[in-house]
C-alpha cells in the first residue's frame, strides 16, 4: 500500500453525507508502477530541461558576442562535468520521446478531416524516424561534417 | 480434487467504531472457476455477515464491484481469483472516501458527472425542426468507444491527478463530456468546452495513462481527454480566425441541470 497521502478532500461531495467517512488514500502502486514513474520522470525532467534552455541561451549569448566567445564556450563544454549534464539530457531526453511517443497516436482524433487517422503503428514509427533523423542531424552539425 | 484454500485480506471500516481502517483475515474454500466477487460473497453469507461490499449484475456491466485487488482497482465480478496466489488483498476503491467496509462514497463521483452535461443538447428541438437525426456509421464510431463507460470509477481510483487535485473533473467525466461533443446530433459543444477547459478540466490531466490501463470495457479516457485538449485548443484558436456564431438561445432542456428526453 501507498505510504504517499491522498489529499484529504479528493472526491469528496460538495455536502457531506449522513455518516462519517474514511479519508481517501492514493492509488495504491503510487508512484511505483510503471506509468506513475513515467509521470513522475517527465515532470522532474522539466528542471534538466530548464538547464538545458539556460545552456542554449548561453551559446546564443556567446554567438552575439563574437567568435572567440564561441569557441571558448564550447571548449568550456569539454569539461568532464558538462560532458556528464550534457549526456544526462540527452538519455532523459530519449527516455521522453520515445515514451511519449508510444502515447501518441491516440491524443489525435480518429478522423482528420475526411481521413481516417494512419494505423498506431505508423504514427509511432515516423516519430521515431523523425527523432532519430534530427538527432543525427544535430550530432553531425556538432561534429563539423555538415 | 483437493480442496484449494485462499485468505482473503479484506479492509474493513465500521464508521461508528473505527478511527481508520483495518484490515481483517478469512481463509476461505474457493471454487477454480471463482471471481474475486464471488469469494466476497462467500464471506458474506457463510463466514461474516457484517461485511459490505457493493455489487449487483455480475457480469460486468453495472459497474458497481469495483474495488482495489492487490493493490489494483478491478471489478471484482470479472477478475478471476485464480490470477492470484494463496493471498488476496481487497480494499475499497483508492482516492475515494470510504463510507463502510469497501463501500465508497459516490456522491462526490456523480457531482462531477453532472458537471460536463452528459446528455445530448436540442437534439428533440432539431428533430423537430429538421425531422430524423441521421447519423452515419462513421460518425457513430467517432464516438462509440467513448460511450461504453459503466462508471465503475476505477479510473478515478488509478489517477494520480484525482489524489491531487479535488476540484478535477476526473477520467470518466471528461471523457463523457467528450463522447457528446463528438456527437453529431448535439449541439452543446460550446457550453461543454468551457466547461471542459475551465479550472478542474482536460487541462489539469497530465497524461500519466493509468486510467486507461485499467479500464475495464477499453475505453480509453486518456485518449478521449488528449483529444478533447485538441479540440479545445482548436476551438479557442478559430476565435482568431473564424468570427463566432452567436450560441443559441438555451432550451428549456439545455437550461435546467437534468438531461433532456431528446
Amino acid at each position: 500500500m501507498s505510504t504517499l497521502r491522498a489529499r484529504l478532500d479528493a472526491m469528496r461531495p460538495s455536502q457531506a453525507g449522513p455518516t462519517r467517512t474514511a479519508d481517501p488514500r492514493p492509488p495504491d502502486h503510487f508512484p511505483s508502477r510503471g506509468n506513475y514513474r513515467s509521470y513522475l520522470m517527465f515532470g522532474l525532467g522539466s528542471s534538466l530541461m530548464l538547464l538545458v534552455s539556460a545552456n542554449l541561451l548561453r551559446v546564443v549569448k556567446s554567438l552575439g558576442d563574437g567568435e572567440r566567445a564561441f569557441d571558448a564556450l564550447l571548449e568550456s563544454f569539454a569539461h568532464p562535468l558538462y560532458l556528464g549534464f550534457h549526456l544526462l539530457a540527452f538519455v532523459w531526453l530519449s527516455w521522453v520521446a520515445l515514451h511519449f511517443f508510444a502515447l501518441f497516436p491516440k491524443t489525435q482524433p480518429f478522423r482528420i478531416g475526411p481521413f481516417k487517422r494512419p494505423p498506431d503503428a505508423l504514427l509511432v514509427t515516423g516519430l521515431r524516424a523523425l527523432f532519430l533523423l534530427s538527432t543525427l542531424l544535430v550530432t553531425a552539425l556538432l561534429l563539423g561534417v555538415l | 480434487m483437493a480442496e484449494q484454500k485462499k485468505t482473503l485480506v479484506v479492509t474493513r471500516f465500521d464508521p461508528d467504531r473505527d478511527q481508520t481502517p483495518t484490515t481483517r483475515e478469512y481463509e476461505i474454500p474457493v471454487e477454480a472457476d471463482w471471481k474475486v466477487l464471488d469469494a466476497l460473497n462467500y464471506i458474506k453469507a457463510q463466514v461474516d455477515p457484517t461485511l459490505s461490499h457493493r455489487w449487483s449484475c455480475r457480469m460486468a456491466v453495472c459497474g458497481s464491484c469495483g474495488m482495489n485487488v492487490n493493490g489494483e482497482p478491478k471489478l471484482t465480478c470479472k477478475q478471476p481469483l485464480s490470477a492470484y496466489g494463496e493471498r488476496v488483498e481487497v480494499a475499497p476503491l483508492a482516492n475515494f472516501p470510504v463510507i463502510r467496509d469497501l463501500v465508497v462514497e459516490m456522491d462526490g463521483f456523480m457531482e462531477r458527472l453532472k458537471q460536463v452535461k452528459p446528455w445530448i443538447i436540442e437534439a428533440k428541438e432539431e428533430a423537430k425542426r429538421e425531422g430524423t437525426n441521421r447519423q452515419s456509421h462513421a460518425e457513430l464510431m467517432d464516438f462509440k468507444q467513448f460511450s461504453m463507460c459503466i462508471n465503475c470509477m476505477l479510473c478515478y481510483a488509478a489517477c494520480p491527478v484525482v489524489a491531487n487535485e479535488p476540484d478535477y473533473l476526473g477520467p470518466a467525466a471528461l471523457a463523457l463530456g467528450h463522447r457528446y461533443n463528438q456527437d453529431t446530433r448535439d449541439h452543446g459543444g460550446v457550453e461543454r468546452n468551457q466547461i471542459l477547459r475551465d479550472d478542474g478540466g482536460v487541462f489539469s490531466c497530465s497524461y500519466a495513462n493509468e486510467c486507461s490501463e485499467v479500464c475495464p470495457k477499453g475505453v480509453d479516457p486518456a485518449g478521449a481527454i488528449q483529444q478533447a485538449k485538441l479540440n479545445n485548443v482548436l476551438d479557442w484558436a478559430k476565435r482568431f480566425v473564424v468570427p463566432r456564431r452567436k450560441p443559441r438561445a438555451p432550451t428549456a432542456a439545455a437550461q435546467s441541470d437534468e438531461p433532456g428526453r431528446g
